[in-house]
């Protein structure tokens, strides 16, 4: 019951959420002075208030995520005990998206000031941290400082130089699944009770949809042991199926195996077709959103006195911002309504 | 009148019993208001602090809970006032029955004031419209100390 005022707030701030038909509005707007305004007054105004005249869409992204972050801090600082300790470890994860964007923005060849722009506003890592970080050239040396050595030995055979195209994803890919393992392993050890078993179906799930994201892209650019750059931890895709993705002769026979699974055949039925439409593996990124959206709407129905309450809200937030990242970036690129669309994670 | 000074066991003392459950109606009204407000309390400031609107309506669970606190001081003074030249031994346990009576409910009640109030101030938080709906749960925990209102000073009334 020592949760019960951080409860309430997040109660409070969840009804303040943008709906799905509001979303589908905003992917309506053609200029991003529009989806501004009607932004203006709500959890993000403050930031975006800040914002210039013509703020480019990479400005209003990160106004986006700075008024996300500043939530989160919020619900930080006014937090103690298990509540505030479970914040934290849920704020470490962003560390592990700064380490992917570090590598992969330096084997872009990008400079300093333009990962700088897009950091993680929720990372712990200091900004002189990621600067030393950023100066550095070797793949393993930079991962080695912030990971740990199942990560370095993950990233075994990449170097900076041949990170291009979905050789970088898939380092991405893993350092951030690295991140997501670690938050797993802290709900799975450290918690008990209701707490561990309302948090374990979203932070399992996006371990196992991590791994499998990782197998397919190892498969699309034909990088023979995959199992080197695999999490440990898994939930419901139990070895037995890993090691059936594993033998799968392409992409095409892996999603149909992963969309017969028992558990997550409802998220990835159509897989195949998805990945053939679009010839990407992104959709997998929406389905694995989507799904923690869902099994965070259920965990609300649930007993409301656990940290799975704290877990879930913070999905639904972190998608929204994502949500509107991509909807302000769709249409600062021009796209149509139904394109931007498919880039948001809204359940059915 | 007994002399309770003369007796061979407190038991038999009739000031004993009336002033035990007296006391008891007090104390565990008082534990019982307070689980009650301890638990409802933050959820209801957090609540406010993200719908300041909603602030007044929810701090009915506090007011309802500090009720509990004022049941049993209206049965511990009717005790108090009882203790007299003229109470019986008989008479005194139906003050004991009557304190314990209140006490004991108004600490469930309490507890159900606490969680309900604190699930009310949350559930109000995300769906303001809800409140009306939600608050029955919270009339249902208080009508508990209300029965045991009724009882304990049926009791205590007719003790002399």
């Amino acid at each position: 019951m020592g949760d019960n005022y951080i409860i309430a707030r997040i109660r409070g701030e969840k009804g303040k959420l943008l709906e799905r038909q509001q979303i589908h509005s905003l992917a309506e707007f053609r200029t991003q002075s529009e989806i501004l305004g009607v932004l203006a007054e709500g959890p993000y105004g403050k930031e975006l208030s800040e914002l210039k005249e013509g703020s480019s869409p990479i400005e209003t992204e990160r106004a986006v995520r700075l008024g996300f972050a500043r939530g989160v801090k919020t619900l930080i600082s006014s937090s103690q005990g298990p509540a505030r300790d479970f914040l934290l470890e849920f704020s470490r994860r962003f560390d592990a998206y700064d380490l992917a964007a570090i590598v992969v923005f330096k084997a872009q060849g990008k400079t300093w000031e333009e990962f700088v722009s897009t950091r993680q506003p929720l990372a712990l890592l200091k900004e002189a941290e990621l600067h030393r970080l950023y100066s550095m050239d070797d793949l393993r040396t930079i991962v080695g400082i912030v990971g740990d050595r199942a990560l370095v030995n993950r990233v075994k055979g990449f170097s900076m130089e041949d990170l291009v195209g979905e050789k970088a994803s898939l380092v991405r890919d893993i350092i951030t699944a690295w991140g997501e393992e670690r938050f797993y392993n802290y709900v799975n050890d450290k918690l008990g009770g209701f707490d561990r078993e309302s948090c374990l179906p979203i932070v399992g799930g996006t371990v196992d949809l991590a791994n499998l994201i990782i197998i397919l892209r190892s498969k699309l650019i034909g990088i023979p042991s995959v199992r080197e750059h695999l999490i440990s931890s898994s939930w419901k895709l139990d070895d037995r199926t890993i090691d059936q993705l594993l033998v799968a002769q392409d992409v095409t026979q892996a999603l149909d195996l992963a969309s017969s699974h028992p558990y997550y055949h409802r998220i990835l039925s159509g897989a195949r077709q998805k990945h053939e439409e679009t010839k990407s593996l992104s959709f997998l990124e929406v389905a694995s959103r989507k799904h923690s959206i869902h099994m965070s709407k259920r965990i609300f129905l649930g007993f409301p006195y656990t940290l799975g309450i704290v877990l879930a809200f913070l999905v639904m937030k972190e998608n929204e911002a994502r949500n509107l990242a991509a909807i302000v970036a769709g249409v600062g690129a021009g796209m149509k309504p139904d394109q931007i669309r498919s880039l948001v994670a809204i359940p059915d | 009148m007994v002399d309770c000074a003369t007796l061979t066991s407190v038991t038999l003392c009739p000031t004993f019993w009336a002033g035990l459950g007296g006391g008891l109606s007090v104390l565990l009204s008082a534990i019982g208001a307070g689980i009650g407000i301890g638990i409802s309390g933050p959820a209801i400031a957090g609540a406010g602090v993200e719908r300041p609107e909603v602030m007044f309506k929810t701090f009915i669970a506090t007011i309802l809970a500090e009720a509990l606190a004022i049941y049993g001081l209206v049965v511990g003074l009717l005790s108090v006032f009882h203790i007299t030249d003229a109470l019986t031994l008989a008479g005194s346990v139906r003050i004991f029955a009557g304190g314990l009576t209140m006490g004991a409910a108004a600490l469930g009640a309490g507890f159900g004031i606490g969680t309900s109030g604190s699930a009310l101030a949350a559930a109000t938080a995300e769906k303001p419209e809800i409140f009306s709906r939600a608050v029955i749960t919270l009339i249902l925990a208080e009508a508990l100390a209300i029965y045991a209102l009724v009882t304990a000073l049926l009791l205590v009334l007719q003790a002399s």
